[in-house]
């Protein structure tokens, strides 16, 4: 069977990358830049910075893509392009340099939601097995997502406010621990014990997360101590409120597998790598035999081969688009 | 010598097919936004360059209106033509999009270009009938324009509403921007970037923050 190439773009928030994937799982050359050091002084995401910077990049990242792969746009089968969800100015640059490709050089565009690339950075590391339960969590996202077959989604649960890692982040602001806080949380959770008495977030029966009312909690907490004059112990906080978050994502995603009876799942998004998240449903996997796969730390934080991996798919099953498709900031995984 | 020029800089759609030897616009295409500038810009593209017989390749030259005006719209056409002229090879050059509506043809000696800025702020250009720049571009309160403006023969041309303000449409003379710019050398396709005369709020707080 002829190879297929697919060249992808991903600029959602604030990486810009580009990437060549051979066949859905086989990473010929990604490049990946980053602009964490611009925002970070200014706590967070700047929505129109990160749009600036992109567009200052976006060729230089894929002349680097192509130089380090060998190849030619010639070479390529069909461009895939991030189209949502995330921050819309900077989604537009990705998608016009994606479809300026796809028009000058006749090649089909794929679009892929932010979230289906998540899920198939699993497919870099190895072939993902149906059906298989997602749970995808990061700093914009927390969802559990079902999948039968290739490229059939189905979204069982997620957050109702906050994003895990978003969570995370706010946390970290309170204590003052530096952006991107979420990390540092967890390293600091492992230094410390748990002992301050923080709610248990949104445990029903449903599959969906609430992380506003236990953020909250934390900022009311340091606000209470810090008026008796008592002082936080850091680590202590970042570990009562690891457990609280992680165990309720373990707990819900555990009842999941169960309920659906499936016996795999995969973790995705930034938050993947959260060290706390992973021990905990390792242990749980073992426990009840499920098939656990967690992508390599390059494969979790936003990157263009895992656009490409999902693109592939999409790609196969004739899911292109027109090039007057639309970014959009807000789009459910279809 | 065949050119394409985008203006895609304030909520308006703007493409031109040039050959440059014949002094010829091959196609024109220039209407106000009804639906995202995302949506509508390559079927427009693609028709000003199928209108034109001719290939994408066939072009030689790629003039990139870069900005002031609306930010989004301004990457939106810059990352077309950068893209465009780096991987196809082709020289761009940037163009101000103020000098754009300045070569509208006038009887006065100023040419004063106006892009709203909002809360009461315009992006501006002067220049004169050949489009020489008098004043440059800048992001500029109207009352101060104004100020400035008193006593020389100008005339005010914009494609947005002010209030209390007499002001003129633009009609572009295309032939006459690409005849200033039809001898400029280009840049790096990897170095055109919009021109946004404005810092970001959050850039602008930190400098407050950093001089206290």
């Amino acid at each position: 069977m002829k190879d297929t190439y697919i060249l992808a773009f991903e600029s959602s928030c604030d990486e810009t990358s580009v990437s060549i994937i051979k066949n859905g799982h086989d990473e010929i050359a990604t490049v990946v830049l980053t602009q964490m050091d611009i925002h970070a002084l200014y706590g967070g995401v700047v929505p129109e910075i990160a749009s600036r910077h992109h567009v200052e990049s976006i060729t230089i990242v894929i002349e680097e893509c192509l130089n380090k792969a060998g190849m030619k746009i010639e070479d390529i089968d069909a461009i895939a392009v991030t189209y949502g969800p995330g921050l819309i100015g900077s989604l537009l640059v990705g998608m016009q340099a994606a479809k300026t490709l796809a028009y000058l050089y006749n090649k089909p565009l794929v679009p892929v939601h932010h979230i289906a690339g998540h899920i198939y950075a699993n497919n870099l590391v190895q072939p993902m097995e149906f059906p298989l339960i997602a749970l995808v969590v990061s700093g914009g996202h927390t969802d559990l997502v079902l999948m039968e077959e290739d490229y059939s989604f189905k979204r069982i649960g997620g957050t109702l406010d906050d994003a895990i890692g978003e969570a995370y982040d706010k946390v970290a602001r309170v204590i003052n621990v530096p952006y991107p806080g979420g990390p540092l949380i967890d390293k600091m959770a492992f230094e410390g014990e748990d002992t301050y008495k923080l709610p248990i977030p949104l445990d029903d029966d449903s599959y969906n997360f609430s992380f506003s009312g236990i953020k909250s909690a934390v900022i009311n907490l340091v606000h209470n101590e810090e008026q008796r004059g008592n002082k936080i112990i850091k680590e202590n906080l970042a570990c009562s409120f690891q457990n609280r978050v992680t165990d309720i994502l373990v707990k819900k995603t555990m009842k999941a597998l169960k309920e659906y009876n499936v016996h795999n799942l995969i973790v995705a998004g930034g938050v993947a790598a959260n060290k706390g998240l992973r021990s905990k449903l390792e242990k749980e996997c073992k426990l009840e035999n499920i098939k656990l796969c967690v992508p390599d730390i390059k494969y979790c934080t936003d990157n263009a081969a895992m656009i490409g991996a999902a693109g592939y798919y999409a790609y196969k099953l004739g899911r292109t688009a027109d090039l007057n498709i639309n970014s959009k900031a807000n789009d459910s995984l279809k | 010598m065949i050119s394409l020029l985008l203006d895609t800089s304030n909520f308006k759609l703007v493409v031109a097919v040039v050959d440059e030897d014949k002094n010829e616009v091959l196609s024109y295409y220039n209407e106000k936004l009804n639906s995202d500038l995302s949506v509508k810009v390559f079927e427009v593209i693609k028709q000003c360059i199928d209108n034109a017989n001719i290939i994408p390749n066939d072009i030689d030259k790629i003039y990139s209106i870069t900005g002031p005006g609306s930010f989004t719209g301004v990457r939106i056409g810059v990352t077309i033509c950068k893209t465009f002229a780096w991987t196809l090879n082709k020289k761009v050059i940037p163009i101000s999009s103020l000098e754009v509506l300045a070569s509208t043809n006038t009887n006065y000696e100023l040419n004063v270009a106006m892009i709203d800025a909002r809360r009461d702020c315009v992006y501006a250009g002067v220049y004169d009938n050949i489009l020489n720049t008098v004043i440059e571009d800048r992001y500029i309160s109207i009352e101060q324009l104004l100020l400035e403006l008193k006593d020389k023969n100008y005339i005010l041309i914009s494609d947005d509403d002010f209030e209390n303000l007499k002001k003129i449409d633009s009609k572009i003379d295309i032939l006459k921007v690409i005849n200033k710019h039809k001898n400029d050398v280009g840049v790096n396709p990897h170095s055109l970037n919009p021109t946004y005369l404005k810092i970001t709020e959050a850039e602008a707080k930190l400098q407050t923050k950093n001089n206290d």
